[in-house]
């Protein structure tokens, strides 16, 4: 892979925006949250040390968009090219995951494909691995290898940046003023890095080993009331839901416009009371703990079988989201210690 | 670019047909070609209000028109039962696998049907008919609260009782008027004798409490759970396996259902609810 090195953060991201328009991390309180960045703006210029507390869904799948639009059918909306900069490795595997679901063949959502192909992938390494961030669990870790266009390192002196696409060689060769050779003492402090960042993940979730795979934890506690008593302390507010990553719910409702009727496509939760209602009143997952575990079953086992990759990317939103009330690895933890121990009793006998 | 998943082909309601004091036929005539196979479903838009999913109950053969009947049971409906011949409406679909019709050839098909699950069975019959010497017998067994209750009256009560190789009797929950059929839920006509199990499929229908207790039924009856078919009636939104309301464990009602075994479904909680 193609790698350079650039010494600030501020005229690269200038190079950026005036190809197409640049979303970075904006520190607020203790979380990032992303922004159109305005070159204007000193503060703009940030290298998150971790991913945003949104998901990047929101740049493919906004919360809500117009789906569809009769008599007379929609021209589709003109997507501007787009970059964002500062994703994480948790960030580029949840789009994978988002992938498979709407670029699926015979049922391509023609919006998402748009909004994918405009975008250009700037992601970063985690230079501080947050208490719920466990990526390492799900084959991830706290750098990307994979997944996008150009990926940024910080080291002492400055930035050292990988070229993973053609799209960004062409980048790079249209700004190659921009960019310098990277000094070799550069490479080794950045592996010194990630070693780093990675032994703190690891370190951080060393009590929630599992002793089989997720899928089969989850699928074996599939009757298990470990859900229905977690269920006792959520109050139902789908943040969860909302900042996950991978999360891709959604309902379709009609509304009435001036001259035409409107189909909207806006994010919904399988949280939601309501959600699995049929016309008739009848509900399959009514019980608050039903819902949990399918949330579950989805995640780790579901998914994994439909699509042959696992739907959690470890990012820790939905435990941050929750004030660490309820927490998958907890979750997790306590289904594997009754399989254990319902496999230990059988041994026994 | 790819065609948007989400836009309805107009159609239009060209005849409406009372069929009960709660459920109405509606014939839709969509302004492109529009097939469907049996036990397939269609999300039917009424421009500016919603969107529902229906399993249509005219024959796929026609391919003119289609016939969906609708029960009044929530608000789209509800606007459904109001609209007059000449609404505008708008179709997405098919969506699902249905019936596995040539699955069955040789076979006997034991057909469960209740309420308005009479409406998706109605296009499997016809299917069935059309081709009735490819199969060894259909025997119906329907269900409605009262005699007033049935729908499609005029072929239920008429031709279809004189078709060769079709048995069909019918019960209602309670009798009035002039009914001297049978009186009782529909598990109570249905017979061991009926079919032969060795060699025939189930196929149920209708409320979730019926279905249920016709499944357990023919269970005892000694059919594998492999060759009871049920149609399953779940929240369908997207219709194509991405927004995730229809969710029966793993799998997506709407993409890889509506149409399911009892064996595919029979370990999942709730699925009767
Ligand atoms: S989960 Fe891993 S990849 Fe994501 S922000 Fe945390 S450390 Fe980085
Ligand atoms: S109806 Fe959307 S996933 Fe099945």
């Amino acid at each position: 892979m193609q790698t350079v090195f650039v010494s600030e953060l501020k005229p690269f991201f200038d190079a950026v925006a005036e190809q197409m328009d640049l979303y970075v991390p904006k520190k607020t309180g203790a979380h990032y949250i992303y922004d159109k960045y305005d070159p204007a703006d000193e503060a703009a210029v940030q290298f998150n040390n971790i991913r945003a507390c949104t998901p990047v869904k929101e740049f493919l799948f906004p919360l809500r968009e117009l789906a569809a639009v009769f008599p007379e059918s929609l021209e589709p909306e003109e997507i501007r090219p787009f970059a964002v900069f500062g994703l994480k490795d948790c960030d580029l595997r949840s789009i994978e995951i988002l992938d498979k679901v709407f670029t699926e063949e015979e049922f391509e959502d023609s919006f998402y494909i748009a909004r994918r192909e405009k975008m250009f992938i700037i992601s970063s390494d985690c230079s501080e691995p947050g208490t719920s961030c466990w990526c390492t669990f799900s084959g991830g870790q706290p750098h990307a290898e994979k997944g996008f266009d150009l990926n940024i390192s910080m080291v002492g002196n400055g930035f050292v940046v990988e070229v993973g696409s053609e799209k960004a060689s062409e980048f790079v060769e249209k700004t190659k003023d921009l960019f310098a050779e990277v000094p070799a003492e550069a490479l080794t402090e950045r592996d010194a890095a990630r070693t780093e960042a990675r032994r703190r993940v690891d370190d951080n979730n060393a009590e929630y080993t599992l002793d089989e795979p997720a899928n089969e934890v989850v699928a074996g506690g599939y009757e298990s009331d470990v859900f229905d008593m977690e269920s006792q302390k959520c109050v139902e507010c789908q943040a969860c839901t909302r900042v996950c990553p991978t999360c891709h719910c959604f309902y379709l409702y009609d509304t009435k416009r001036e001259d035409y009727f409107a189909k909207m496509k806006m994010w919904d939760s399988c949280m939601r009371l309501a959600y699995a209602e049929v016309a008739g009143g009848e509900n399959p997952r009514r019980v608050l703990g039903d819902r949990i575990r399918h949330r579950f079953m989805h995640k780790f086992a579901y998914f994994l079988d439909r699509y042959g990759i696992n739907m959690c990317v470890g990012c820790g939103r939905c435990i941050d989201a929750d004030s660490h009330k309820m927490d998958l690895r907890v979750v997790l933890k306590k289904l594997n210690e009754e399989l254990k121990g319902a496999k230990e009793a059988k041994v026994a006998k | 670019m790819s065609k948007n998943l989400y836009q309805p082909v107009n159609s239009e309601i060209v005849d409406i047909i009372d069929e009960s004091p709660t459920i109405k036929s509606f014939v839709v005539v969509a302004e492109e070609p529009f097939k469907f196979k049996t036990g397939q479903f269609v999300e039917l838009t009424l421009p500016g209000e919603g969107e529902a999913p229906f399993t249509p109950s005219s024959s796929p053969a026609d391919t003119e028109k289609m016939e969906i009947t609708i029960m009044k049971a929530g608000r789209v409906t509800a606007l459904l039962h109001e609209s007059q011949k000449g609404q505008k409406v708008g179709i997405r679909g098919p969506y699902g696998r249905g019936y596995p019709v040539d699955d069955y050839v040789g076979k006997e098909i034991y057909i469960v049907g209740g309420g308005v699950g009479l409406a998706p069975i109605r296009s499997l019959f016809l299917t069935l008919v059309d081709r009735i010497q490819d199969f060894k017998s259909v025997v119906c067994r329907f269900g409605a609260k009262a005699p007033d209750d049935f729908i499609y009256k005029n072929t239920l009560f008429g031709a279809w009782q004189n078709i060769d190789g079709v048995d069909l009797k019918l019960t209602v929950d309670e009798a009035n008027g002039d009914w001297n059929g049978n009186v009782g839920v529909v598990t109570k006509i249905l017979n061991r004798g009926d079919v032969d199990v060795r060699n025939a499929v189930g196929v149920v229908c209708g409320p979730p409490i019926m279905m249920k207790f016709a499944t357990l039924k023919l269970l005892e009856f000694g059919f594998a759970p492999k060759d009871i078919y049920l149609s399953m009636e779940k929240n369908m939104s997207c219709g194509f396996g991405k927004c995730g309301h229809c969710m029966l464990g793993k799998y997506y009602v709407c993409k890889d259902g509506p149409v399911f075994t009892y064996e595919q479904i029979k370990g999942y909680r709730n699925i009767w609810d």
